[in-house]
């Protein structure tokens, strides 16, 4: 059928036009449309379906920042619907009348009060807030509640965080319920004034509705792909993709979970402002569970994470409601009419609307995880001449300021003291001793099971310590948290790769920056030229990282990394480590699973950093790479460092070999001899 | 009414409202200790077992509460709503496994959890579309026998509260044997603790999966029978409020962990019947809510649970 | 999939189809007047709903079959004040539909709704479009109470019509019968936390303290849980005399069965909101013997002057109908009586106009001479008592056979 299409006439037109500006055009159509809606269909009750369809997409739009960005599962969003909601509703109706006094005389000269007279004789407060401050106030009343919410959640994980957001999801309308004399309880609150806008009452006419409506829903669309495309945006989706490597690259879990949480807030306790407005009334069972449920729907079909998917479908899912099964119904009733069957003349669809949504759900998740309009990810696969290029390590020159130290050698970069881990009664890490001199590479080896892995946790924030003490550059980082960590200069590779699947290399890479770029969320939206700069400088700082792998990863660079071959997935969690410009580069089994050309390259490449500067501290378990690279030795055995030194005295210490290779010193020896001689 | 009488009497009715709590959080343990998974379509598969033992009862001429039964007729009658019940939720429970969760098992985040809350919405919607939404009087044969404990105005043990107990008893009791004694039990312990090593070793973890869901669901029908008998009534919203009620007992008790949701589910019974004598019903699920998430942030593996889960 | 180009290709169209399907020109006929209905037609109390909207149809119904209006015909729209959601009426979805008859060029007048708390919901919106309602049901006095008219009629004339009295006489009229007939000395009360039974419970609390009855505690029912016992056995230790419950029939219903376990030797009563036959269904025997009931109507369906509506009722419908039909009925007729005096008078049609003409109306009905004081309330305010007693010889759920009238409540 599309083939059909794109070769008609108009097909060929379409194809013609500039592809710069086929974006732009299609949103203007857009915005023309929703624009000249009112004008060309003039029927009010229309006009209000679609002005409820739009406040449902800015719902979508704040889940999807929650749910899509974030990844975290809020099932109880419609909580910050109703706090937006109320904030109106009880500053804005006849609710709330304590007696007057001339303490309020200010307020009524601001508009925010007015005077009535009261039941019982005497005069009374009646609260005015305007609708166009309520706005901005409800949004932050609603993203206080929404860090107050999820705090409790930031330690949890998948099912657990989705239960306790639950939970505040169904304790917010039963408060609302229960407290009669700020909300009305049950009842709800009724007479809520409608907006006015220079002296003049929306009333009830749809229309005024609708235009803030279009402008609520284009401003939070702007918002939200800023935000997407920024740096909030990749911390977030890095938090959704792999918390621990998020961390360790730098984000602020606390900080930036909280955000989204907030922001996601923000955007309903605006729309609650607006819904509850235009109905002019408000009741606790507005924003049951059903509620967050069909905004998670709406979130699930139109596409987690795709902005324009949840607007599309929300709005559909709104429509079916508003329009299509209330058509439809007509069209069956008359259907039935004209077949005489009484079961279809008096057949309603409507109130099915949920029973669809169980089946969407349900669908959604068999069929197309992704929604409708899936978020726009990086692509996968490769062209043909990619995949069949010949590699190309050409020497470049290469030089990568600011990573690497600017001590003179021979300084002590780190110096781990008596550190100590326990894992409840087993001793991981037993007292141990380390220091890596600055500019030098460090090798820690040891049979599996020995606590290397541990040692990297516990200087990266990973893991408590029971005892001792980290210094780096003479700060103590023992008790950091993992971000700022990294901050100080850490930057660390995982045993079994830890990096954001869905994402481009270009985009982990980036999210290697975060500690070091300074773009906030009022930057992102607002996108001043320091920002943008910011954000050019930080991709051609990607583009100089890569040219340390010479062309295996240059080409890929648009390449969403979970379609890259093993070996380039370990280049690129170093070079993403690389590009948060670290002093101390750990890496833990960086050839691990390559086969001995890949590890030749992958040596040679670390001993260039080096060169460059950097100091390296490096778990191997391969000894001819150790041999190689590695200035210093430290062998682990059981929590233990029981050898240290040169590669070469390492290799022969008789306790090193006893703990290798078993009992038999003299066998091993022989052996050793063998090993060295194939590999040297 | 005496003040011990009062407090004796919401005692009961405490317990007798932990029963079905327990009866109902125990199916749930059951399912998310062996997949972890929290599966929302289990309180409505508790509604409608509750509907499916009425037309059972009704089938028999039964309705309302003006006919008694006793002895061998009354024991059939029962016994004929319970089994129906508990096969027709059960098999409910297991056809959704095998359909709707079976291909998602390995896929990581909310995937399977949101698909469960779809089905819970598709049979919600269901009974509501199909058969409304007032409320059904239960045909209910037991006599009204009551036993007085004091006085004649003093505290009334009704023979149902005492059969809720006695049937809820007898299906734990039988469910603790089962999964503790059986081969298949063991099974299911083993896949419990990891599914790659109890497949390995020979065990059909589809099989042992299947038979968990039909297990935890025949257990939710029989709830609801029970719920019908009780409050002789029954509606298409019984699944939600008892629902959050029997969630928050097993979360207590330790998801997972089958003897805690029975604890899980005493305890939520006894503070609904105690908060609702010294504070007001209204307030109660607010209380409720709160303890599900004071237990989940401050020590989600509940009073009895294991380790936290490890599915990341 | 669905690319970002496929899908705006998908958007537009999408947009085309419905701007045409959505907006069908309706062809404008000046001659038919919409009337709207405004009810909870599904959910808990959908069957006494569907009773009050078939006494509304019946009456316009039977004035286009003898032409009473000549050159014009009405039709009723009727719009469900219920959803799923609640499970019940739902203010939301009456504010909802409130705007959709505003809308709606063609609509006059409107009668419903049924729930005071839908009522609150629809009134500010009806005021701002000049469209009069008339309720056969809702019995608030808030609605109508000039105190509040900022809030409910902010548009400033009344739009709000009653054909039953309301709740400031319901409540206590029941607790002077009470304490005069029944001797009561205390009561325990209990509301639905609805609009209605709260107002109900407050009014009748009121009276009942004035009448010297003490009340012993109040507490709120949630429609939506199973359970009431651990209030009931709290309520047991009080040994109150009475029970009086404000509210509608989906708590009223779980309460009516439970009381009767735990409290079966207390005096129970409630509003017209358990004057309905959900509680002889879902209730059934013996829950529902001996419950007391009002209604903000005198009792007529059994009077011989509404005899032909009964025969007319049952023919078209098949069921019985219950007091508020006959309200509803009433309300129509009124509705089509103002219509007549516009076109006696050469006025338009117009909704302004059928709202004055209601206002100053002076409608023969079959609850007598139907007129409205200055507020849109009824000027009669007779509230009629029942109480269920059981007869085995006439069917267990018809609400005619089980409530037995007992007679007009006083109103001293």
């Amino acid at each position: 059928m599309s083939e059909l299409v794109a070769r008609s006439p108009v097909g060929r037109m379409c194809r013609a036009y500039p592809e710069a500006w086929r974006q732009p055009t299609i949103l203007l159509l857009l915005a023309a449309a929703a624009l000249l809606f009112p004008i060309y269909h003039s029927n009010d009750a229309d006009i209000d379906a679609l002005a409820n369809a739009f406040a449902f997409a800015t719902l979508a739009l704040g889940l999807n920042i929650v749910v899509g960005f974030a990844g975290l599962l809020d099932l109880g969003y419609a909580a910050f619907f109703a706090i937006g909601a109320y904030t109106y509703g009880v500053l804005n109706s006849f609710q709330l009348h304590p007696a007057w006094s001339d303490s309020w005389n200010f307020a009524q000269t601001l508009g925010l009060v007015a005077q009535m007279p009261g039941e019982t004789g005497g005069e009374v407060v009646h609260f005015t807030l305007s609708f166009w401050i309520a706005l901005p106030l409800a949004a932050l009343v609603s993203a206080f509640f929404g860090v107050l919410f999820g705090f409790p959640t930031l330690r949890l994980r998948g099912d657990y965080l989705a239960i306790v957001t639950l939970g505040f999801g169904e304790i917010v309308p039963i408060i609302f319920r229960n407290w009669d004399s700020l909300t009305n309880g049950a009842a709800g609150l009724n007479g809520i004034a409608a907006p006015r806008f220079w002296g003049h009452s929306f009333g009830v006419d749809a229309t005024p509705y609708y235009y803030v409506a279009v402008a609520l829903v284009a401003l939070l669309l702007f918002v939200s792909a800023r935000l997407r495309d920024s740096r909030i945006g990749r911390a977030w989706m890095a938090i959704r993709e792999d918390e621990i490597a998020a961390g360790a690259m730098g984000v602020n879990r606390v900080h930036y979970k909280l955000l989204a949480f907030a922001t996601g807030a923000a955007f309903a306790g605006m729309t609650g402002v607006f819904y509850v407005a235009k109905l002019q009334t408000a009741t606790p069972d507005m924003f049951v569970f059903n509620v967050s449920i069909m905004i998670l729907v709406m979130v699930v079909f139109g596409g987690m994470g795709s902005i324009w998917g949840v607007v599309v479908g929300a709005m559909v899912l709104q429509l079916l409601q508003s329009w299509w099964l209330q058509d439809l119904t007509g069209w069956l009733n008359a259907l039935g009419n004209l077949v005489g069957s009484n079961w279809l003349s008096h057949i309603n669809l409507v109130p099915s609307i949920e029973l669809i949504f169980g089946i969407i759900l349900v669908v959604m998740m068999l069929y197309r995880r992704e929604g409708l309009i899936p978020a726009s990810s990086a692509p996968t696969g490769l062209t043909f001449e990619q995949q069949n290029a010949t590699v190309n390590l050409a020497e470049q020159d290469i030089r990568l300021p600011g990573i690497g130290g600017t001590a003179s050698s021979g300084a002590i970069a780190l110096r781990v003291k008596g550190v100590t881990v326990r894992f409840g009664g087993l001793i991981a890490l037993n007292a141990i001793d380390l220091e890596v001199p600055q500019g030098s590479v460090v090798a820690v080896i040891g049979p599996n099971g020995s606590g290397k892995s541990t040692l990297f946790n516990v200087m990266t924030g990973l893991v408590p310590a029971g005892g001792g003490s980290i210094r780096f550059h003479g700060d103590e980082i023992l008790g950091l948290p993992d971000h700022a960590i990294l901050k100080k200069g850490i930057a660390r590779t995982f045993q079994n790769i830890r990096l954001f699947p869905t994402l481009s290399i270009m985009q982990n890479l980036l999210i290697g920056q975060h500690a070091r770029l300074r773009t906030g969320a009022l930057a992102a939206v607002l996108h001043p030229k320091w920002s943008r700069r910011e954000e050019a400088a930080a991709q051609d700082w990607v583009r100089e990282i890569l040219k340390v792998f010479g062309n295996r990863l240059t080409p890929r660079i648009d390449q969403a990394v979970s379609g890259l071959s093993y070996a380039n997935r370990r280049r690129t969690e170093i070079a993403r480590a690389l590009a948060s410009r670290p002093k101390l580069l750990l890496l833990d089994e960086p050839t691990a699973g390559m086969n001995p050309a890949e590890t030749l390259e992958l040596a040679g490449q670390i001993k260039k950093l080096k060169e460059l500067g950097l100091t390296v501290l490096l778990i191997e378990h391969k000894l001819d790479v150790v041999t190689t690279l590695a200035d210093t030795v430290y062998v682990l055995d059981h929590g233990e460092v029981i050898a240290k030194g040169r590669p070469d005295e390492v290799r022969r210490d008789e306790e090193v070999l006893r703990a290798y290779l078993g009992r038999n010193t003299q066998a091993a020896l022989a052996g050793g001899a063998e090993v060295g001689a194939h590999v040297a | 009414m005496t003040v011990f009488d009062l407090w004796l009497q919401q005692a009961i009715n405490g317990l007798s409202l932990g029963a079905m709590y327990a009866l109902l959080a125990l199916g749930f343990t059951l399912v998310y200790g062996i997949l972890e998974l929290i599966n929302f379509a289990h309180f409505n598969i508790f509604m409608i077992g509750s509907f499916v033992a009425m037309w059972v009862l009704q089938s028999f001429g039964l309705s309302g509460q003006s006919v008694v039964l006793t002895g061998l007729p009354l024991v059939g009658v029962l016994l004929a709503a319970l089994i129906a019940s508990m096969l027709f939720a059960g098999v409910l429970g297991a056809a959704m496994e095998r359909y709707a969760l079976r291909p998602l098992r390995g896929i990581t985040g909310p995937a399977a959890m949101i698909t469960t809350i779809g089905i819970s919405y598709i049979l919600f919607n269901i009974v509501v579309l199909g058969i409304g939404a007032d409320s059904k009087n239960f045909p209910n044969p037991l006599p009204p026998m009551k036993w007085h404990l004091g006085g004649p105005d003093g505290a009334v043990l009704e023979l149902r509260q005492v059969l809720i107990w006695a049937v809820s008893i007898i299906l734990m009791g039988g469910l603790w044997v089962f999964v503790q004694r059986s081969r298949m039990g063991k099974a299911m312990r083993a896949t419990a603790q990891d599914p790659e090593a109890a497949r390995m070793m020979g065990v059909e973890v589809d099989k042992v999966i299947l038979i968990a869901f039909f297990l935890g669901s025949a257990l939710a029908g029989a709830g609801g029978m029970i719920f019908g008998l009780y409050y002789n009534f029954t509606s298409f919203i019984i699944g939600f409020t008892a629902g959050l009620r029997a969630f928050t007992a097993a979360v207590l008790g330790g998801i997972g962990n089958v003897p805690g949701a029975m604890v899980g589910g005493v305890l939520i019974g006894l503070i609904e019947a105690f908060g609702g004598q010294l504070i007001g019903a209204s307030w109660a699920d607010v209380i409720i809510f709160s303890i599900l998430v004071l237990v989940l942030v401050f020590k989600p593996t509940g009073l009895f649970g294991r380790l936290a889960p490890t599915k990341s | 999939m669905i690319t970002r180009r496929a899908a705006a290709q998908l958007i537009a169209a999408v947009a085309a189809t419905s701007a045409l399907g959505a907006g069908t020109a309706r062809a404008a006929d000046e001659k038919t007047l919409h009337i709207g209905i405004n009810l909870p037609l599904t959910g808990a109390d959908a069957q006494s709903a569907k009773r009050i909207q078939q006494g509304a149809e019946l009456a316009f119904d039977q004035a286009n079959a003898k032409n009473e209006v000549p050159g014009y015909k009405f039709v009723t729209q009727s719009y469900d004040a219920a959803t799923a959601t609640a499970g019940q009426y739902d203010p939301v979805q009456a504010a909802t539909n409130a705007r959709k008859m505003v809308s709606d060029k063609q609509t006059v007048a409107a009668i419903g709704p049924q729930m005071s708390g839908s009522g609150k919901a629809m009134t500010p919106i009806l005021s701002e479009g000049d469209l009069a309602t008339i309720t056969p049901a809702s019995t608030n006095p808030d609605i109508t109470n000039p105190k509040f008219a900022a809030q409910y009629r902010p548009g400033g004339k009344p739009i709000y019509f009653r054909t039953v009295t309301t709740d400031a006489y319901q409540g206590p009229e029941m607790a002077n019968y009470m304490a005069h007939d029944l001797h009561v000395k205390t009561v325990y009360i209990l509301d639905d936390s609805g609009a209605y039974g709260v107002g109900m419970a407050d009014a009748f609390q009121k009276q009942a303290e004035k009448d010297g009855i003490k009340v012993l505690g109040r507490d709120r029912l949630d429609p939506k849980a199973a359970d009431y016992t651990a209030v009931l056995t709290k309520i047991k230790q009080l040994n109150p005399d009475a029970l009086y419950y404000g509210g509608v029939s989906q708590a009223g219903v779980k309460l009516a069965k439970q009381s009767y376990d735990i409290i079966p030797k207390v005096i129970k009563a409630g509003g017209d909101g358990m004057q309905t036959p959900e509680l002889l269904t879902g209730g059934g025997f013996p829950a529902a013997e001996g419950w007391y009931a009002t209604i903000a109507a005198p009792h007529m369906t059994s009077d011989t002057k509404a005899a032909d509506f009964m025969k007319a009722y049952k023919a078209k419908f098949g069921d019985a109908p219950e007091d508020y039909s006959i309200t509803a009925y009433d309300a129509g007729l009124v509705i089509i009586h103002a219509v007549k005096q516009l076109i006696a008078e050469n006025k338009p049609v117009t909704r302004s106009n059928v709202r004055d003409a209601i206002q100053n109306s002076k409608t023969p009905t079959i609850q007598g001479e139907v007129a409205f004081d200055a507020n849109g309330d009824l000027t009669d305010r007779t509230v009629s008592i029942f109480q269920v007693r059981k007869d085995t010889s006439k069917p267990l759920d018809d609400v005619e056979a089980q409530f037995h009238y007992i007679g007009v409540a006083p109103q001293a």
